[in-house]
Formats: C-alpha cells, sequence, structure tokens
C-alpha cells in the first residue's frame, strides 16, 4: 500500500516538478512571481480540449497546437502585461499576475462553461502491475514525458547557445545588456517556456483528472513546490515538485484528502521560518 | 570613416532634472586612444550611458545632437544593438556574471562571432590574460577585483570591437593591477587598431596612456586636445586643485 | 498656501462637509421608500442600488481601510487577509452562539482574537520579508481557514454556521436600516482613528519603516514590534468586519472565506489608492457597487444583441470578473496610484490652472 501511495505521489511529483520548472524559469529570468501559473496549467488543459474535441486535431498535430499556443500566450503575456511593469514595486507585479489568472479564469468559464470537459486523447490507459503495485499508464506516461521535459530543459539551459545567454540574463541584467544580449527576447523566452512547460502539465492533468478551472489549485502547488526546493534553483524547483507530490498523496491517503493542501502549507511555513532559502538555494537570498 | 566615433552637440537630461549634458562633441579618431576626464558629476558616466545606450536604464534622455558611429547614427539604439554594430562595452564595476564560469562569460561576449571564430577567440583572450586560463572553470564571483576586470575587458574584446568604451577601470583597484591591465590595453591598442574612449578618475594615468583627452566641467566640455596639452593646461590644475580643495569629493 | 486661500477654504470645507453628512442621513431613507423629496424612482435611476449593498460596501470598506493600513502605510504585503475574517467569524460563533455573550461584547472579543492572530501572523516578518513574507501570509490563509472548516464540521454543520440577529440592550438590528446606522458610525469611527494613528508619533514611524527601513532604525525606531503592532491593529479590524459580516450573512461556511475573498481587498486597495483611506473607502464603493449597476444596465441591453444578452445573463458572474481583473489591470499599468493618485494630480492641476495670472 505504502509503494502505491508512494508511486503515485512520484508520478504528480514529475507533473508537478514540471510546472514547478516553468515557474522557476520565469523567476529566474524576470524576477516575477507568477501566480498566474495555475491558470497557465489549465490554459493547457483547454487548449488540449480545444484541439482534440473541437478541432479534431490528430494527436501530433495537437501537441504542436498546444505547446505553439502555449508559447505565444506566455510571449503575448510578458510584452503586453509584464514589460510595462518592469521596475514597479513588488505588490503591483504579484497583484497583476493574480488579476491576469482571474481574467483568465472568468474567460476560460465564459467561452468553454463553467463545468468542466472531458479530455480523451489517445495517450495509452490501463494499468500495469509491478509486483503488488498498481501503477496507470497514463501516470507512468505523464511522469516520464515530465521528467523528459525537464531534462530537455536542464540541457537546453546549460549546454547551448541560447540557454547560456538566458543563464546570464538572469544572473545579471545590466551586465548581459551590456554584452550584448537583447534581454528582451530572452525574458519573452523565458515566458513562452514558463507556460508550455505548465499547459504540457495541464495536458496530463486534464486527462488524468477533468479539464477544468479547479485545476488551478493543483497548478497553484508549483508555488510552495518552488520555494521548499529553492527559489533561484533550476534542480530546487523540480525536486521541490516531487517532494510535494509524494506528500500530497501521503497525506491525503493517511491523514485526509482535505488535509493534503494545508500539510503543504504548515511545510512551507516551517521552511520559510527555519531555512527559507530553500533545500537547493543559496543563502544570500534569505532576506529578500 | 576616418572616425569611429563622433559625438555632434549632445545635450542629455534625466528625469525632470535639468541637462546633464549641454552640447557635447566629442571625437575618436580610428586606432586613436581618447580620455574622458572631470570630477564626480561632471557628466562622464552620462555621457557614456547615451554612446552605449544604457540611458534609458537610468530614466535619461538624449534631448538635442547625435551620435555617428562609423559614419552611421546610433544615437537612441539599444545597448545589444550596438554591441553587435562592434562597440565594445567594459561597464563601471565591472558587471561580470557572478554565477557563471569565465570561460562562460567569455562565451557570453563570443555569442556574436560566427561558431567557427569561438575558439580562436577564446584563445586570444587567454593569451593576453594567462590568469583568466588558470580560472576558466572558476565562478566569477569568486575571483579578485582586477581578475574581474580582466575578464570583463576579455569579454568585451573577445568579439574583436571597433570600439572599446572603458568606464571607470581603476576604481576599487590596487595601482600595481591597473597599470597592468593599461599595458595590456596598449597591446590590444597597437596590435588591434581598436579605438578606445577611456572614462578615468585618475587623470594623470589616463593622460601617460591616452593620445588626447577631453575635460568635462557641469556637463561641458572645457578643455579638450593633445594628451600632453591637456596636462599641461592651467583648467587641469584648477580641476585638480579645485577637487583637493574639496576634499577630493565624494564617491 | 497664503493666508487668503487658507480663509477662504474654511466655509467651503464647512459645507462640503455639512452636505457629506445630509447625504449619509437621508441615504437609507432614499434607498429604501424608492423616492426623492416624493416623487418616485425607477431601479436604474436609483443605479440599482438598494441599502443591502450599501452595507456590504460599509463592512467592505472595514476590510480595505484595515488592509490598506498593512499594506499601504506600513509596507507589509499580505494576500492572507481573509483568514482574519474568518478569526471574527469563528471568535463571534465560539464567543456567540457557543457562550452565549452579548453582541457588542463578542465584538470585542473578535477584535481581540484579530489581534492576537495578527500578532502571530506577523511573526515570520521578524525572519524573513519581501516576496518570501508575501508566501507566508499565503500559508496563514490556508492554515487559518482550515482551522475554521474543521471548527465548523466539528461543532456545527456542513451547510453553515449559523448566527444569531444581533442586539444592542433591547434594539434588534433585524432591517438594512438598522445595519446602516450601526455600520456607518462604525466605519467613521475606524476612518477616523487610523488617520489619527497615522498622524501620531508611532504612526509616523510606521510610515517611515514603509519608506525607508534603515532610516527608520537609525532613527531608533524598533521596526521589528512595529510591524507586529501594525499586523494586529489591522487583523482586529478586519477580526471584526468579519464577525459582522457573519451576522449579515446569518450564516457561513469556510468557502465564503477563500483566497478570492482576500484578493477582493488587494483589488480594492489598488484600484483605491494604496497608502490612501480615503482610497480604501472609494476602492472598496467601487468593486461592490459596480457590479450591482452594471446588472441594473443590462435588461435594456438584452433587446437588442441575442449573444450580448445571453453573456449577461448566463455568464454574468464571469463577465464582472472579467471585466474587474482587467480594470486592476489597467489601474496597475496606467494609474498605479489607483483613484487617489488621480484624484490628487488632477487637484494639482486644478491648483495649479487657478494660479496661473
Amino acid at each position: 500500500m505504502f509503494e502505491q501511495v508512494f508511486f503515485s505521489g512520484l508520478a504528480l511529483g514529475s507533473i508537478y516538478g514540471l510546472v514547478a520548472l516553468g515557474f522557476a524559469v520565469i523567476f529566474k529570468a524576470t524576477d516575477v512571481f507568477n501566480f498566474a501559473q495555475g491558470m497557465f496549467v489549465v490554459c493547457g488543459a483547454y487548449l488540449a480540449v480545444t484541439a482534440m474535441s473541437l478541432l479534431q486535431l490528430p494527436f501530433p498535430l495537437a501537441i504542436v497546437f498546444i505547446v505553439g499556443a502555449a508559447a505565444l500566450l506566455g510571449v503575448l503575456i510578458h510584452m503586453v502585461l509584464i514589460q510595462p511593469l518592469s521596475g514597479r514595486p513588488m505588490l503591483s507585479v504579484i497583484m497583476l499576475t493574480i488579476a491576469l489568472s482571474i481574467a483568465l479564469r472568468s474567460l476560460i468559464e465564459i467561452v468553454f462553461g463553467p463545468q468542466g470537459r472531458s479530455l480523451t486523447t489517445p495517450l495509452p490507459t490501463g494499468v500495469l502491475m509491478l509486483g503488488s503495485v498498481r501503477i496507470s499508464y497514463l501516470h507512468l506516461t505523464a511522469a516520464l514525458v515530465s521528467w523528459v521535459c525537464m531534462a530537455g530543459f536542464g540541457l537546453f539551459f546549460r549546454f547551448t547557445s541560447v540557454g547560456l545567454l538566458m543563464r546570464a540574463s538572469a544572473d545579471n541584467h545590466e551586465a548581459a545588456v551590456v554584452s550584448g544580449i537583447n534581454v528582451n527576447t530572452m525574458n519573452r523566452l523565458a515566458w513562452a517556456i514558463g507556460s508550455t512547460l505548465a499547459a504540457v502539465g495541464g495536458l496530463f492533468l486534464g486527462q488524468l483528472q477533468i479539464a477544468s478551472t479547479e485545476l488551478e489549485g493543483i497548478g497553484l502547488l508549483a508555488l510552495p513546490a518552488v520555494v521548499i526546493g529553492g527559489m533561484q534553483s533550476i534542480p530546487g524547483a523540480i525536486v521541490g515538485g516531487l517532494l510535494v507530490g509524494i506528500i500530497e498523496q501521503m497525506a491525503s491517503t493517511y491523514i485526509s484528502p482535505k488535509s493534503s493542501d494545508i500539510v503543504i502549507y504548515v511545510l512551507l511555513l516551517l521552511i520559510l521560518m527555519v531555512r527559507p532559502w530553500g533545500l537547493f538555494g543559496q543563502r544570500e537570498l534569505g532576506r529578500v | 570613416m576616418n572616425t569611429v566615433l563622433d559625438i555632434q552637440h549632445l545635450s542629455v537630461a534625466y528625469n525632470r532634472k535639468g541637462l546633464a549634458l549641454e552640447d557635447v562633441s566629442l571625437q575618436v579618431p580610428q586606432g586613436g586612444i581618447v580620455a574622458l576626464l572631470g570630477a564626480n558629476g561632471a557628466g562622464k558616466s552620462t555621457l557614456i550611458r547615451a554612446v552605449t545606450g544604457l540611458l534609458d536604464l537610468h530614466h535619461g534622455k538624449i534631448t538635442d545632437g547625435r551620435v555617428h558611429m562609423s559614419g552611421q547614427i546610433v544615437s537612441g539604439m539599444p545597448a545589444h544593438s550596438l554591441v553587435r554594430m562592434g562597440m565594445g562595452q567594459v561597464p563601471e564595476g565591472r558587471l561580470v556574471f557572478k554565477h557563471l564560469s569565465v570561460e562562460d562569460n567569455l562565451l557570453v561576449g563570443a555569442a556574436v562571432l560566427p561558431r567557427a571564430q569561438v575558439k580562436a577567440g577564446l584563445q586570444a583572450v587567454y593569451q593576453l590574460f594567462p590568469r583568466l586560463l588558470e580560472r576558466r572553470n572558476q565562478a566569477a564571483g569568486w575571483m579578485s577585483g582586477g581578475e574581474q576586470q580582466m575578464l570583463a575587458l576579455g569579454r568585451a574584446m573577445i568579439a574583436k570591437p571597433k570600439l572599446l568604451m572603458v568606464d571607470e577601470l581603476s576604481l576599487g583597484l590596487a595601482p600595481l593591477i591597473v597599470i597592468e591591465i593599461y599595458k595590456q590595453l596598449r597591446v590590444i591598442g597597437e596590435t588591434m587598431g581598436t579605438a578606445m574612449l577611456i572614462v578615468e578618475q585618475n587623470a594623470h594615468l589616463a593622460l601617460s596612456f591616452a593620445h588626447s583627452a577631453y575635460l568635462l566641467q557641469q556637463g561641458r566640455v572645457v578643455l579638450s586636445g593633445t594628451a600632453q596639452e591637456v596636462l599641461a593646461s592651467p583648467e587641469m590644475k584648477v580641476s585638480y586643485l579645485g577637487e583637493a580643495k574639496a576634499g577630493k569629493g565624494t564617491t | 498656501m497664503n493666508q487668503t486661500a487658507v480663509a477662504s477654504n474654511k466655509p467651503v470645507n464647512g459645507l462640503w462637509f455639512v452636505f457629506w453628512v445630509a447625504i449619509l442621513v437621508y441615504l437609507p431613507t432614499l434607498l429604501t421608500e424608492r423616492t426623492l423629496f416624493g416623487i418616485p424612482l425607477t431601479n436604474t435611476q436609483l443605479l440599482n442600488l438598494g441599502l443591502t449593498q450599501i452595507n456590504l460596501m460599509l463592512i467592505s470598506m472595514l476590510g480595505a481601510l484595515s488592509l490598506n493600513y498593512l499594506t499601504g502605510c506600513a509596507g507589509l504585503i499580505s494576500i492572507g487577509h481573509a483568514a482574519f475574517f474568518a478569526t471574527g467569524a469563528m471568535a463571534a460563533a465560539i464567543f456567540d452562539n457557543q457562550l452565549g455573550l452579548p453582541f457588542p461584547l463578542v465584538l470585542l472579543a473578535a477584535a481581540l482574537a484579530g489581534a492576537l492572530a495578527g500578532t502571530l501572523a506577523g511573526l515570520p516578518s521578524l525572519r524573513v520579508r519581501g516576496l518570501y513574507f508575501v508566501l507566508s501570509t499565503l500559508a496563514v490563509h490556508y492554515v487559518v481557514t482550515y482551522i475554521f472548516l474543521e471548527y465548523q464540521f466539528k461543532f456545527f454543520d456542513v451547510v453553515g454556521i449559523p448566527y444569531a440577529t444581533p442586539q444592542i440592550g433591547s434594539i434588534e438590528i433585524n432591517t438594512p436600516v438598522r445595519w446602516y446606522a450601526l455600520l456607518l458610525p462604525l466605519v467613521i469611527l475606524v476612518y477616523v482613528g487610523l488617520k489619527a494613528s497615522l498622524k501620531s508619533r508611532e504612526g509616523r514611524a510606521i510610515l517611515a519603516m514603509r519608506d525607508h527601513e534603515l532610516a527608520a532604525t537609525a532613527m531608533g525606531v524598533d521596526v521589528r514590534i512595529l510591524r507586529l503592532k501594525a499586523f494586529g491593529l489591522s487583523s482586529a479590524i478586519a477580526s471584526v468586519a468579519g464577525a459582522l459580516f457573519a451576522y449579515y450573512l446569518s450564516n457561513v461556511t469556510s468557502e465564503a472565506f477563500n483566497i478570492n475573498f482576500a484578493i477582493q481587498f488587494i483589488a480594492m486597495i489598488i484600484i483605491g489608492g494604496m497608502g490612501s483611506l480615503p482610497g480604501s473607502l472609494v476602492g472598496a464603493a467601487i468593486w461592490l457597487l459596480l457590479p450591482s449597476i452594471i446588472g441594473g444596465l443590462s435588461p435594456d441591453a438584452s433587446s437588442e444583441n441575442a449573444f450580448l444578452s445571453k453573456l449577461l445573463v448566463e455568464n454574468r458572474a464571469q463577465l464582472v470578473q472579467l471585466i474587474f481583473s482587467i480594470l486592476v489591470i489597467v489601474f496597475l499599468i496606467f494609474a498605479p496610484g489607483g483613484v487617489a493618485g488621480l484624484g490628487t494630480s488632477l487637484k494639482n492641476r486644478w491648483t495649479a490652472w487657478r494660479n496661473t495670472p
């Protein structure tokens, strides 16, 4: 039984890790705490619904559609909303992303209706038995794809020229400008990546559960995940996501389903009081 | 064109404050090394920002005049475009990427180069500054001030710029290190023919290194000429005495 | 300001004061009778407003004032404000439903409970600042609302906690007019109190702390204690507002205090103007009254455009939310000082125009 809970926690945690990674990329690049990340997940789920049910696209094309649309959304949001507010006080930026999430939520509910929509994709369903542990193929696929995306991003970030420029921009904005980097382009790229990763998470969560605006709550768990892992740390965000997934499943099973959120937030409070820079973060950012 | 940098009647103002620069004209000829001198607040940083496209970042605006680089109008262009056009920048405070390795820092500067030339570019910088080669995989933030300055210089030079803008190289560095770096700058100037505009607090050091100089006072050019002329001029003495009287001003 | 200007302002100020008092006193009659000096007014003419909206607006004003005091004046960004409303509601449940204390004492108990909760919630500020502190307020929100949920389930019902009609002495507060008579003086009291508090030595220290913490510390201000005090006061007010809210609705569940509830108050102070007490009032007014006004407009539009009418009828709530979130975004980008900021710049232009020869 324990292994069961652990594995589904790991699978869900992989998705959280993906969403948290997207969040961390946005934060590292533009210093924006994107409260709308949860809604990006929802957008991903509804983009999938649009592609599969409304447009009836073949699955590979649907993936292209989802990724493209999500990336475009991220870029537009940066251009229209985030860039004008650069340099403004933190509450303004926080409130902007919160207002954005509300706007997206109401827009989606107006277009698609407040009820959720079921999402069917050719992704494998069915169950795999590993000893006494039941693992659903969907969970497995979700985890696998999440890991591939995270690894892919890691490789991109570390080993490509563009990834280097992104790291440089995140390191020191003015130095990047002086070195010939178009920081605006880097920031837009960060937002495109952040929203795309969230959208992929939404694609899976939408099928694991249902495509609805309620998914936002799950997407928002990326916030404590990133803090627990360490806000400025890319691997930290991933580990944070995994931890949150496992703890959530454990709490849900062994304590009560309602308590899973609260356990995570209490943990968040503890980390903030004891080790604010997270498990993998660096001390210099402890007192922001 | 013979002039690499041509500043014509430039005036600059910051948000709601008066003019920080008024009617400044300045030329840097090809292969020339020009020193920009003046006390704190005279407008040196403002001039550099106006030329390097960083005014926006500091809430400033060009109100009059033009900046040309190799005959092209560049005033108002964003900084990253200028770098691609051949303007290398060594900013005040060095501004290295602290969490990236030395080699990564250089690779950032080399991003404008075609792939094939990157390796050669790296080798050239390492030859110039062997200490950087020793520390190539270390995080730049852990290096000493002098090493960081060399890194900033290397990062700017690796793209083989036509014009190098150096802002307050000597700040916070030990005199011996400063002299060593200036020696390397001279080597660069002689071998690569890079034109340079040097902002430098230490007027004597700058004048022993540059070909010509401009003296700024309260946003205006009050003196210009060859290095020897400027060194011997009465205005320089006044400027220096003025600084000494006021207790060398604030940082 | 020259002497003549000051002298000429006094009678004008006096007139404004009388005018506003007259309006505030006449308002309940206007809205209940729906007539103006005997002439009946239509719903649209009264902007589709009733005393219910006004009363809810007054309760929200308490929330907006307390949040603006905390965030706009003391500089402590908090998105957990709903938690203190919940604290007040819970205190009211404990001290009224369970312990049977009289209403005024219940409110007092709510204030104390809120102050305690606020001080506790402010403790993370001793350890972390900025973004991390905001996150701690989010965590506090979830913890407190969870406690409320558990309390509700344990002692009451899934449906919610019921609240009896409040009574002051022998007077029952069971009509909108009586609620208005209770809430309006309370709002005025809190407004005047906060304004006076900000003018006091401690209040000015709080403002200094917001603007330049280092300088304030150098002047001998203990910022840590000051922060906790600000949190305590703000939460006490919010807690009282929460208790009143619970009594007003006569039944609340933990859902009433979800994160959206907290976000609304932030929206109010952004629209009204951060750090501006009058702005808090304006922001709360806009936020509470505008949906009713929009709703009042819709029947006229429906006949023309089928699509628009479908939008307005079926998705009214979402449409209002969409409009409001866009409104907040527009304010954030173009008018960061809120309505108060716009008001100040308008006033400056007016004075400048008047003073040009």
